[in-house]
């Protein structure tokens, strides 16, 4: 890609279709209201509908800008999903780490996904409401643990040891760290644990989401030199988006082909 | 939640294809209780998009139950080839019209803010595949002064002709008006660009494919061919120099009827899929006035309660009352190609887009068929569409002739095109042909279509979609008519979609 280069030039910026999945109550959709509001509501009633939502995301190279999609309200009838995840770039599966069988859901829309969405989605699984375990207070097991090559993990092995099944008294955790993160592990997802109420991890989620996504499917150009015929020379190969709302501004003339 | 059952449901749509799906997009700011459901697993109806293995199945579907889509003969062909991507990597669409700048579709769906949803790419060149001349028989259509200037396949005297008549048409309709009461459309196209031109023979079938007519130059009438003409001059530079036309990104149609049941999912409606109808039972004579409602069976074994039913003749069952309607046929094949077909795609204007689509046409005479036999149209989507990956291509063929004929046709054309584009290595990896049932012509009063094709006043059946190649603003006007019966006295003609952005929506 030959980029124009210049001091001044704005990152570019991508927009990247995500999808929220999992069961019902999980905290979908105040996951994204802290990302997009950083905002809580207690005892928030179900979302009636679904939602779309839009928050930007900087990266030291680019900005990406989610375009949230959250099933909310209807899982019983699973009927949306499939019309979300259609072209999704990135997928949200969030489980309550107080409720085993909401992993259990979880694995379901992971195995959904890998069957039915585009073949590069990137996978995020979220184990919501760490506020209701012991771990509240404990930062260190709300550490990232991505399961994407390269990252730092060093903090990973010890904050797992100490996840023991033994659940503490006033521990309202039924899934340990440890199942989850193995889990994710073998389906090569991304792997965190979220507490929407405090806020613990919610924007790192999203943050290794943006940089888990390949290049690739930011670009979908053709590439430099394979002969395309350019009039204006040096445009980005890329460029195909024609942007409606530049009707106003596009001076139409009647007739204006003669 | 309630559950389906025990909702009184105000209004049941049944179908998920583009019709019922901007429906939803109309509906999705109301406070009616919304119902929308498909019998398929997928959503789009008849102009959804499929992965190779999802058009498989589909083409296994239309040929096991006939009558239930308005499809039938589907076949795959798929050579073994390694080139062709895993099936996903596929989104081949049923419905990849093109969409006029100067459609009403885009300032629907700009005031109804989906827009931001969607990703619209251009239709940059018309090619017409003529009587080989020089080394290429692939001609590019020119649509624009500009364009005429720079041909060098017109003869002076041919282009002032044609300068004539673009002038002609692309006058402001109240400046001939005058005149045009004079004028008769009533002639074969051909004769009027003779008669009333002196336009040569070999410009008849360029011009002609800006109309996007599926009938010959002899066969089209001029009321046809220049009204759309017209269209087309009046849509280039609207979004940008040097196009007139888009194509929405990732599957046409689909793109479009997905959009619009989200919003009413945002909205509020509730969607179920592998639900069709079963049966749909008149409300009792106890029940009356506003209650009433009908009672719907639907296929996955629930029961609901519904006041009006909307869908179109294939999503709502036959003891509906509404007969087969009257539909022409047309032959058409998916085609996935080895190829960019990068020659098809030059950037039209300086400072324009990179288009991503491409029409190609294909006169019968090309063909080795009769003069005034339909043309073949081969619309070509780029890899930028998202539907292929890099360095293959998509072909959609049409032709108006069904059976062995059209099929051959388009088998024709689509080798004759892989033969002139100069790349030796484009195959065809993987193709699909069907038949598409569906209307021809115009709909002149919308309302009126609509009321014929329903059984009653609460049971609304859109008529068959338009075969049309490109998007179909009546289309919007039915929809219109049946948003306004739904609505009842609460429908206001100025606020049928325009919207206001939801809360967590950032403006650009």
């Amino acid at each position: 890609m030959s980029e124009p280069t210049s001091a001044n030039t704005p990152k570019p910026s991508s927009s990247v279709k995500l999808v929220l999945l999992g069961e019902a109550a999980v905290g979908k959709s105040s996951l994204v209201l802290r990302f997009v509001n950083n905002d809580f509501q207690e005892n928030k009633e179900p979302t009636i509908g679904a939602a779309f939502l839009t928050q930007k995301c900087s990266l030291p190279t680019r900005t990406i800008k989610f375009e949230i999609w959250d099933t909310a309200g209807q899982e019983r009838f699973a009927s949306l999903a499939p019309m979300y995840y259609r072209n999704a770039q990135a997928a949200l599966v969030v489980y309550d780490v107080t409720k085993p069988s909401s992993l259990t859901k979880a694995k379901h829309w992971v195995a959904e996904l890998q069957r039915q969405a585009s073949p590069g989605i990137v996978i995020a699984l979220v184990g919501n409401k760490l506020d209701l375990t012991n771990d509240a207070s404990n930062e260190a097991a709300g550490e990232p643990t991505s399961t994407e090559g390269g990252e730092d993990e060093a903090t990973n092995d010890a904050g797992d040891e100490n996840q023991a099944e033994e659940a503490t008294p006033g521990d309202a955790r039924k899934v340990s760290t440890q199942e989850a993160n193995a889990y994710a592990e073998e389906e090569s997802l991304l792997f965190f644990e979220t507490s929407a109420k405090t806020g613990v991890n919610v924007a790192d989620v999203f943050t290794a989401i943006a940089n888990a996504i390949p290049e690739s499917s930011l670009k979908t150009g053709r590439g430099a030199g394979t002969g395309q015929t350019t009039f204006g020379g040096g445009r980005p190969a890329e460029d195909t988006r024609v942007n409606l709302g530049e009707r106003a501004t596009a001076t139409p003339k009647e007739g204006c082909a003669c | 939640m309630e559950s389906l059952a025990e909702t009184p449901w105000d209004v049941t749509i049944s179908g998920t294809g583009l019709g019922q799906s901007l429906l939803a997009l109309a509906l999705s700011r109301s406070d009616k209780k919304v119902l929308h459901i498909d019998k398929c697993p997928y959503y789009g109806g008849s102009e959804a998009a499929f992965s190779l293995q999802e058009a498989q199945e589909w083409a296994d579907n239309v040929n096991k139950e006939p009558g239930q889509s308005p499809f039938e003969d589907a076949e795959v062909h798929s050579p073994s080839d390694s080139r062709l991507s895993s099936s996903r990597a596929y989104t081949l669409s049923l419905s990849p019209h093109l969409i006029y700048s100067r459609s009403r579709l885009l300032p629907t769906l700009l005031s109804s803010k989906v827009y931001r949803q969607l990703e619209f790419q251009a239709v940059g060149s018309w090619w017409i595949f003529g009587p080989s001349e020089a080394n290429s028989n692939l001609y590019r259509v020119p649509s624009s002064r500009e364009d005429i200037f720079a041909d060098d396949f017109i003869s002076a005297k041919s282009k002032r002709t044609l300068m004539k008549f673009l002038r002609h048409i692309g006058k402001p309709p109240r400046e001939t008006e005058g005149q045009s009461e004079e004028e008769d459309l009533s002639v074969p196209f051909s004769e009027y660009l003779s008669s009333k031109f002196q336009v040569p023979a070999e410009l008849h079938d360029p011009l002609l494919s800006l109309s996007l007519s599926q009938a010959s130059a002899q066969q089209t009438s001029a009321e046809y061919a220049v009204p759309r003409i017209k269209r087309h001059l009046a849509s280039i530079g609207v979004f940008g120099p040097g196009f007139g036309s888009l194509l929405a990104k990732w599957g046409g149609g689909s793109e479009l009827a997905q959009v619009g049941c989200r919003a009413l999912a945002v909205g509020g409606g509730v969607y179920v899929l592998n639900a069709g109808i079963e049966s749909i039972a008149s409300p009792s004579n106890s029940e009356n006035g506003d209650d009433a409602r009908m009672q719907i069976k639907l296929s996955n074994g629930e029961s609901i309660r519904t006041k009006f039913v909307v869908g179109s003749h294939w999503d709502l069952p036959g003891q509906a009352g509404n007969d087969q309607p009257s539909c022409e046929k047309a032959a058409r094949s998916i085609s996935v190609v080895s190829s960019s077909l990068e020659s098809l795609f030059p950037i039209t204007a300086e400072g324009g887009p990179l288009p991503a689509g491409a029409v190609v046409v294909f006169p019968g005479s090309s063909l080795g068929q009769a003069e005034d036999s339909p043309p073949v149209y081969l619309l070509i989507h780029s890899s930028e569409t998202g539907e292929c990956p890099t360095g293959q291509s998509v072909i959609y063929g049409s032709v108006r002739l069904s059976g062995p004929q059209g099929y051959s046709l388009l088998e024709t054309a689509i080798q004759k095109l892989l033969e002139s584009v100069g790349d030796a290595e484009a195959k065809v990896l993987w193709s699909l042909r069907y038949t598409q049932l569906g209307r021809v012509g115009d709909v002149i009063d919308a309302a009126q279509a609509l009321k014929s094709s329903s059984p009653s006043e609460s049971m609304i059946c859109f008529p068959p979609l338009s075969l049309d190649h490109a998007f179909d603003d009546a289309l919007l006007d039915m929809v219109k008519e049946a948003w306004k019966i739904v609505q009842g006295e609460e429908a206001i003609d100025e606020e049928f979609m325009k919207f206001e952005d939801r809360e967590g929506v950032e403006d650009e």
